[in-house]
């Protein structure tokens, strides 16, 4: 980036004139790619990106985008079909080889190395050395800069990176991107894992290196970004490009039916609902970091949202009341039964409770078994008889679950590996709701998911609160919590500062996440958002 | 990762304790006001160092030692090392230089290598410590080498195995094919054993037919025994380097169904070979009186300490130890 | 998990072992005849049953360096109760079986309860066993001879001994436990993922001290087929056999990460490296040559076997 900045602005001059559209020149052009693993996967796409916009790219979660992407970013090749650089064919058979090319692509799994230092991080293939010593005085100065070109200014460049959490990870990885000599940044759902002042950060940066003539290429499920930053919409559908649309404002009904190839599942309206008797009772439930006790209750029939700041404290809750963390004080017990042992997911499941966790790759999954494998963990009593398993049970269990929440999969013997995010989280749901637990604990359900996956998931949450189920669900998106939840609480530095029933509007909500951190700390939310990360 | 991590912890902190344990406790505190110790100890203090102990021939060697010294215990101290791996010759340098920092007044030594512990006995003797070779003798070429001294008293391994092969020779004819298992080939004992059981064959005229290392274990000399009884099937004898890969070799000439047909003979004359050498499957094998050797080595070295004796080597005696089918 | 890729991974190395086969029929005289045949079907059955409780605990994600040992202990009790005691062999049997699962439980428990990586458990575990084997023995080989001998004796009609059918049993029952019980399922899983296991409300630490005390059983069976098979104990035993059970598994198919593996594999492993053994005795290798073709041969099977996996993982 040092070199760029100081030569920002000539773009790569047009030789062959005026065949293109618009004033700028296009830093890349992608004519005709198709690849197919047992299924095609892209089909006939072609799309540009010109030199200073930023290119949206949407679709349901294997639609093909992260393949596209990878094969742009040198990661993957193209059964047929060129990438044209400058009016040449670009070859790049390694992310290396690309990034060479001025082609940088920003992982959706970071590549970062947890033990190093961020400085390390940022500079790892070309270290600043003398005499074969790593020169730390220029490194770090240099890492700084880097830095503060993301944002992350306050942040000690000696600080090992497996300190940092996720968001900030995530700018680390930008920073390292800005570093090379880049005309073509390629993020793949960047804001994911981002809290709303690094999200910020982020678009800042996205629109000064616009500024320089950078083209982008962006990966994205949320909708409410479009407007802020999309030059320009694809929308991919089953790996073939659907629609393109020129600006950011394009209506969400539209685009979801674009990515959905045209059906969408609707949860059912979240009026005129009776809550049942008390299903999940929680006394008194402390631990970890937190100090004070917390006590919460969910009826059958009713979905509670958790809402908070990033670092609030809602997933060491879920956490603990699953058994996950060992927790210090307080029970745990379902349906006015004795209380489950803590400590002891095993127990917990036992009693009736399942647990989506948030990071499902990492917690819920096994990524190299099949999706028969992964669906029936739970339930392997159920599919056997003293011990022996019974395949056909099981493979009908797992096609049951397949077919009920519209797993789409080349077939219950696909390692889950290849599944897109939205169908590895409707396997982990289909797990639990086969396992007729009662109380399900969902922490961010929806992260990573495409619109379409989402509105089944929350569909099928709605149905099994309808069939006497209790639902504690967390979620960062205030939208989501609105679209199923029953009432909402809200978090705050690990305790609950307000509670919202019926209707509740997002300034209510976020005020309240916010006062309480307010009053507690009497500092600026600037603080309070980087702390709730820690 | 952080588990790794604890567990490079739980080693780091097991070799702290291991290494705090083992220090060897320091000689003669002198504690302040006091005079200094007398520069040599009225009891000598000779250290014995073995190859493995797991190893029974050297476990009689070391329990013999044992005996004597407590029998005779006003004449001198006795420290009795062994290494953990037979063929780990770096463990066995490491002892000698803790012996040598315990300032013994002498070492008595069945070398694991018989050249590469010369240089740290060279650098013991240099120290001024007595140097004994029992057992296993050092090479001849690299002791003038090094200009070190050190007395040998130990057996003729290759005497001791030309008189096997003569046994075994004696109940074949001329042009017979034999096998030879060796023990592991850079050990000085392996190499004079099978000389002397080339030499016993070359003298009867019999063939050796195959020869390969059984690494002293009876596991391995086993799979070479029925790998050769394969190959050669009009073979007449294996001769085995140790009584260990000799018992090996009679379970493989067992399984072959060949008793009475394959002569096996051994070395060392350990227990577990007594029924063999009974009922006839074993032919002979070799006494070496191992337990006397470390005795002799202690006593030669006490010997020279004590200026009663000029230095010279000293052979042992080997008996041949006949079994029920060679009488 | 018995599919297609397994049933071609299974092929494979049998063209392997016959490649291997062949290569030494055309280079030593007598290598196919009936008694080199005979000969490995004695040799096979102690690493055999080894390998299979090695596979479980490396499907597992685990690994157990102390097998050797704690055959050799095994066999030091087995070879101590029949010379000392006088006890019969229906006893003496059962004890060094018993022997090597107090050494596997010992081993499940310090992983799983105290949640010490396997390795350095196992690794602590070989050295202590060795030195019980040494205590128990007295450092002394001990001559069983014709109290045990039968066991190792040709079958009539089937020309192996009766430790052959043994070893094939307890490696089809392995198989059948890894593939189609519960608790095979919990194996795979737990070394694909302990984290989502235990999250999905399932006992990881019950399955894990279960494989390792089976590993250890099977160390005993092992034990106790070595000493029949050369109708002495040594304490010296198994020195350096759990690397040759490693490599079997590798070369077998089963990953060293975990998450897959199959007992049938590791089988076929332990007949490749047993077929090299015997062959390069048989031609009178030397030493030296003998460990650098081993080695080789060991690399190249988990190489081909990566190659194959690469090309597979591109196709689907």
């Amino acid at each position: 980036m040092t070199g760029r900045s100081s030569s920002p602005g000539p773009q790569p001059i047009d030789h062959s004139g005026a065949a293109r559209p618009g004033p700028m020149p296009a830093v890349i052009q992608v004519e005709g790619i198709s690849k197919a693993y047992s299924v095609p996967v892209l089909s006939n796409v072609s799309l540009e990106v010109l030199a200073g916009e930023v290119h949206v790219l949407m679709g349901a979660n294997g639609a093909g985008k992260s393949t596209l992407a990878a094969i742009i970013g040198g990661l993957n090749t193209a059964d047929s079909g060129r990438i044209l650089r400058h009016d040449r064919p670009l070859r790049a058979r390694s992310r290396r080889e690309a990034q060479s090319q001025g082609i940088v692509m920003v992982l959706q799994e970071l590549n970062l190395i947890p033990t190093l230092s961020v400085a390390e991080n940022l500079f790892l293939d070309c270290l600043p050395h003398s005499l074969g010593f790593v020169d730390r005085k220029t490194l770090h100065s240099r890492a700084r800069r880097a830095l503060a070109r993301v944002g992350l200014d306050q942040l000690e460049v000696a600080t090992p990176l497996g300190r940092l959490g996720i968001g900030q990870r995530q700018l680390v990885e930008i920073a390292r991107a800005l570093e090379r000599k880049c005309e073509l940044l390629i993020l793949d759902e960047p804001t994911a894992a981002l809290s709303v002042r690094e999200v910020e950060i982020l678009f800042a940066n996205i629109r000064r290196l616009q500024a320089l003539s950078v083209g982008i290429l962006y990966i994205t499920h949320r909708l409410d970004e479009l407007p802020r930053i999309a030059s320009r919409v694809s929308v991919l559908c089953d790996g073939r490009c659907v629609a393109e649309y020129a600006g950011g404002e394009v209506a969400h009904e539209r685009l979801i039916r674009d990515m959905a190839g045209g059906v969408v599942e609707r949860p059912s309206p979240s009026t005129a609902r009776l809550a049942g008797p008390m299903l999940l009772s929680v006394e008194g439930i402390s631990g970890g970091s937190r100090r004070e006790a917390l006590s919460l209750g969910v009826r059958a029939g009713e979905i509670v949202g958790l809402a908070g700041l990033v670092g609030a404290g809602r997933t060491e809750l879920l956490r603990s009341i699953f058994g996950a963390d060992r927790r210090q004080s307080g029970t745990v017990s379902v349906a006015g039964g004795p209380p489950i042992r803590p400590g002891s997911p095993r127990a917990a499941v036992a009693a009736g409770i399942g647990m989506l966790p948030e990071d499902r790759r990492h917690d819920g999954l096994l990524l190299s078994q099949s999706v028969r494998v992964n669906a029936t963990l739970a339930t392997l009593s159920r599919h056997s008889r003293h011990g022996w398993l019974d395949r056909r049970s099981e493979r009908a269990a797992a096609e049951g679950i397949c077919t009920r929440l519209d797993v789409r999969c080349a077939g219950i013997e696909q390692p889950v590996r290849r599944l897109s995010g939205g169908n590895q989280q409707k396997v982990v749901l289909g797990r639990w709701l086969d396992a007729g637990c009662r109380v399900l604990l969902c922490d961010e359900p929806t992260r990573g998911v495409d619109a379409a996956a989402k509105a089944t998931i929350h569909a099928r949450l709605r149905a099994f609160v309808a069939d006497g189920g209790a639902v504690l669900l967390a979620s960062g998106e205030l939208s989501e919590l609105r679209a199923v939840c029953d009432r909402v609480l809200v978090m705050a530095e690990g305790i609950f500062v307000a509670e919202f029933g019926g209707e509740w509007s997002d300034e209510e909500v976020t005020a309240a996440a916010f006062t309480r951190a307010f009053s507690a700390e009497g500092a600026g939310s600037d603080r309070l958002w980087e702390e709730g990360k820690q | 990762m952080r588990r790794s991590a604890s567990g490079w912890l739980w080693i780091v902190g097991a070799l702290v304790l291991v290494g705090g344990c083992t220090k060897p406790p320091q000689e003669q505190p002198t504690a302040d006001g006091k005079p200094a110790p007398p520069p040599k100890p009225a009891k000598p203090r000779v250290a014995l160092v073995m190859k493995s102990l797991a190893n029974e021939f050297f476990g009689t060697m070391a329990e013999g030692a044992k005996a004597h010294q407590a029998a005779a215990a006003g004449r001198y101290d006795l420290v009795v090392n062994g290494m953990r791996n037979e063929t780990d010759v770096s463990e066995q340098v490491t002892l000698i230089e803790q012996m040598v920092a315990r300032k013994v007044a002498a070492i008595v030594i069945a070398p694991a290598d018989s050249k590469a512990v010369i240089p740290a006995l060279k650098r013991a003797a240099d120290a001024g410590v007595l140097v004994v070779n029992i057992d296993n003798r050092l090479d001849p070429a690299v002791l003038r080498e090094t200009g070190l001294e050190a007395v040998f008293v130990g057996p003729d391994n290759r005497e001791g195995a030309r008189k096997a092969g003569e046994a075994v020779a004696r109940q074949l004819s001329a042009g017979d094919g034999v096998a030879l298992i060796e023990g592991i080939p850079t050990a000085f004992n392996s190499q004079q054993r099978s000389l002397g059981l080339e030499d016993a064959a070359m003298a009867a005229g019999l063939v050796i037919v195959d020869r390969q290392s059984g690494q002293w274990e009876m596991e391995k000399a086993n799979a070479i025994a029925a790998a050769v009884l394969t190959e050669h099937p009009a073979l007449k004898a294996i001769l085995c380097a140790n009584d260990s890969m000799a018992l090996g070799a009679v379970a493989a000439v067992s399984a072959a169904g060949k008793s009475g047909q394959v002569l096996v003979s051994g070395f060392d004359n350990v227990p577990a070979v007594q029924p063999l050498l009974a009922d006839g499957r074993l032919l002979v094998t070799v006494d070496q009186h191992g337990d006397r050797l470390a005795v002799e080595g202690i006593e030669t070295a006490l010997a020279i300490l004590n200026q009663e004796k000029s230095p010279a080597d000293r052979t042992t005696p080997v008996d041949l130890v006949e079994g029920q089918a060679a009488r | 998990m018995i599919n297609k890729t397994r049933l071609s991974e299974w092929g494979g190395l049998v063209l392997v072992w016959l490649a291997i086969v062949a290569l030494f029929g055309l280079l030593a005289e007598h290598f196919l005849s009936a008694a080199t045949f005979t000969t490995l079907a004695g040799r096979l059955p102690a690493l055999a049953v080894i390998a299979a409780g090695m596979t479980l605990v490396v499907v597992s994600g685990g690994i157990d360096l102390s097998v050797g040992s704690v055959m050799a202990l095994c066999g030091a009790v087995l070879g101590l109760a029949v010379t000392q005691w006088k006890w019969p062999l229906l006893a003496a049997v059962p004890l060094a079986i018993l022997t090597g699962a107090a050494a596997g439980l010992t081993n499940g428990l310090l992983t799983a309860g105290l949640r010490i990586p396997s390795f350095l458990v196992t690794l602590g575990l070989l050295e202590v066993c060795r030195g019980l084997s040494y205590a128990v023995s007295g450092s002394r080989t001990l001559f069983i001879g014709a109290g045990i001998e039968p066991l190792a004796r040709p079958l009539p009609f089937l020309g192996v001994p009766a430790t052959v059918p043994a070893a094939l049993l307890v490696v089809v029952t392995a198989q059948i436990l890894l593939s189609k019980t519960v608790f095979g399922r919990h194996l795979v899983a737990i070394g694909t993922n302990e984290n989502a296991v235990r999250l999905a409300g399932i006992d990881t630490r019950r399955a894990k001290v279960t494989v390792f005390l089976l590993s250890g059983a099977l160390a005993g069976v092992a034990a106790v087929f070595a000493v029949a098979r050369l109708g002495s104990a040594d304490p010296n035993a198994g020195t350096g056999l759990e690397l040759a059970a490693i490599a079997a598994v590798v070369i077998g198919g089963t990953s060293l990460a975990g998450g897959t593996g199959s007992v049938i594999g590791s089988l076929l492993g332990v007949l490749v490296i047993a077929t090299l053994e015997a062959g390069l005795a048989q031609l009178g290798a030397s030493e030296p040559l003998k460990r650098m073709v081993t080695g080789g041969v060991i690399i190249a099977a988990v190489a081909a076997d990566g190659l194959r996996r690469r090309l597979s993982a591109d196709r689907d």
